[in-house]
């Protein structure tokens, strides 16, 4: 199993702990359909997943997870407050157009909300930043500026700035070091490599 | 987004065809009433099956025809025939609609002109065409009328149904009638309630129709009727199936070679330097469409036309069942819908709307979009992307 595999799985292993067993979730920027087909296997959810591009969408079906291509914006408002049990965006926030809109809507639709990122804080992107003079290229972001999608980067801090600002609540966090599976209490903007929140409103 | 893990290419077996087949009929002689309170006493369906029905009897997937369409979606009646039935690319052993593992079923629907009972049989009363004393025909009682064919045929399931355009429709009225009896809807290039838009085009084909003085209040003989009319409402919505981008590549401004209609008072048309300044045929999608016309003639009735787009405009889920919601409520079905980018006869967004209905009721479906530039008739595409999508949600494991 290579590493970013691994690590994949803990991010799905933590993602999983927070849904409840037969609940209704719905996954932002599902891909094809791997975190759902996990969760309706091991917690039995009624899932839906929603992406933009067509062989993701394909890639749900062929698994047996439904799924929806679109804007995950427009999606959520087509439902009402609180129509899923949870909703997931899993290193998706960061090419979100306007991150703040889908959260606080994913709030609206769904009654919690579990967000995953890749740190942009953690120490060794801030090295290769400093000292590279260029984006982050790692195992993570293993692709080139010119070969990658539009992102807007997201450190702990900006994200707990966010929650702060706009009144949501973190009901949990998992804060973890660079390996994605050591919890990391303290320093987390700087010493963790990934972090997951669960978040009402 | 967990998109690292590439799927394995799929390797489907090379495909074959399902070569000669031969339609049937399927008699029903029980009184049959339709929505609109009329009643006949029976009626005849002409189908057509593909494949082999399993021991079980639940294998088998209709295939349910647009307006223009018949039972004959797959292989040829005779070693003569110069095209297969109309869905052939996508029906047959080893395609997407793979007949080695499905029992497929098409039928010509109840008001249609290609077997079954419509508009031009003959009136036992009368020994004359229905003609307008047809009884009015609505989307469910097509429905209606293949699930009799379905308890005749003996079988206990349905493992889905496919449709577009009003095929689509059907589907979605399969699911909603029969939810037990249906485990998949794959409506493609359709919705759920017909459009002022759509309406529209309808109304102006039907005028064609009806203004033609060989309609006669479609009191005419087998062969005869108002064949202009019909064929103009054919030219006329023959364009609401394609788009601006289809036809701009497919003909552009391109002027035939020579005239598609020559006029025996100007052998030369073409080379005399008035031919520029006339209304015979100029442009190559002038005559693509008059021939579309007059092919249709040939093998559609005028009266069917008008008894089927009014089902196409009466086919209303939310306002017959108080919200959309409300109609997918009783489904059972596993639903995928698929639109195409360029349709604007029934736009994505009128497809996207059955998927968030039966969502918000509760059910399971999937939405699929295709970019194409085809428009409407995009759904008969030759299309790896489509194929691979309509055999996975066939294929797919059924959570229960």
């Amino acid at each position: 199993m290579s590493k970013l595999v691994e690590k994949r799985t803990v991010d799905m292993q933590i993602i999983g702990d927070w849904v409840e067993p037969g609940s209704r979730v719905l996954d932002l920027g599902c891909g094809r359909g791997v975190l759902l087909d996990y969760l309706q296997q091991t917690k039995q959810v009624r899932g839906i997943g929603v992406d933009l591009d067509f062989h993701k969408i394909l890639g749900c079906v062929r698994r047996g997870v439904t799924a929806y291509q679109g804007d995950m914006e427009a999606f959520l408002r087509a439902f009402p407050d609180h129509y899923f049990d949870r909703v997931i965006c899993s290193r998706t926030v960061q090419e979100l157009t306007d991150p703040a809109a889908v959260i606080l809507e994913a709030l609206r639709a769904g009654r919690a909300l579990t967000v995953g990122f890749v740190n942009h804080g953690y120490w060794k992107n801030r090295l290769d930043a400093f000292f590279r003079g260029r984006k982050p290229h790692n195992p993570v972001y293993p692709a080139e500026w010119f070969e990658s999608r539009p992102a807007n980067p997201v450190s702990i801090a900006d994200f707990e700035r966010f929650c702060a600002a706009k009144g949501v609540r973190v009901a949990r966090r998992a804060l973890l070091r660079g390996d994605w599976h050591t919890p990391c209490p303290l320093r987390p903007n700087l010493l963790a490599g990934y972090a997951l929140y669960d978040l009402t409103r | 987004m967990n998109d690292a893990e590439e799927d394995l290419p799929s390797t489907p077996p090379e495909p074959g065809e399902v070569g000669l087949v031969e339609p049937h009929d399927f008699v029903h002689a029980q009184p049959f009433a339709f929505e609109s309170g009329q009643t006949l006493p029976g009626f005849t369906l002409r189908y057509e099956t593909y494949g082999r029905l399993n021991a079980a009897r639940d294998n088998t997937v209709v295939i349910c025809h647009a307006l223009s369409g018949d039972h004959h979606c797959a292989g040829i009646h005779s070693l003569s025939d110069r095209k297969p039935g109309w869905w052939n690319n996508i029906v047959g052993p080893g395609k997407a609609v793979d007949t080695n593992r499905f029992h497929v079923l098409c039928v010509n629907v109840l008001g249609g002109c290609q077997g079954s009972t419509g508009p031009s049989t003959t009136n036992p009363a009368t020994g004359r065409p229905f003609g307008l004393a047809f009884p009015f025909v609505t989307i469910r009682d097509m429905v209606r009328a293949q699930k009799l064919l379905c308890d005749h045929l003996g079988l206990a399931s349905l493992h889905a149904v496919i449709g577009g355009s009003m095929g689509g429709m059907q589907v979605l009225q399969w699911g909603i009638e029969y939810p037990a009896f249906v485990r998949r809807m794959l409506p493609l290039a359709t919705t759920a309630r017909e459009s002022a838009q759509a309406i529209a085009f309808n109304e102006v084909g039907r005028q064609a129709i009806m203004q033609d003085p060989e309609w006669n209040h479609g009191d005419y003989p087998k062969g005869g009727g108002p064949r202009v009319g019909l064929a103009v409402a054919r030219m006329m919505a023959h364009i609401t199936y394609l788009s601006d981008e289809s036809m701009d590549k497919k003909f552009g401004r391109r002027r035939p070679q020579k005239p598609a209609m020559p006029d025996p008072d100007h052998p030369a048309a073409g080379a005399a330097p008035s031919a520029a300044y006339t209304f015979d045929v100029q442009f190559e999608v002038e005559s693509y469409l008059r021939h579309q016309g007059e092919s249709f003639i040939n093998r559609f009735d005028a009266n069917s036309y008008l008894y089927i787009t009014r089902a196409l405009d009466h086919f209303d889920l939310p306002a017959v069942h108080g919200s959309l919601e409300q109609a997918f409520a009783a489904v059972e079905a596993e639903t995928l819908s698929v639109a195409f980018t360029s349709d604007w006869l029934f736009p994505a967004d009128q497809n996207r709307e059955i998927v968030l209905a039966l969502l918000r009721a509760g059910q399971r479906a999937s939405y699929a979009e295709l970019a194409t530039n085809l428009g409407h008739d995009s759904f008969l595409l030759e299309s790896e992307d489509l194929y691979a999508l309509v055999r996975s949600f066939l294929g797919a494991p059924h959570p229960s």
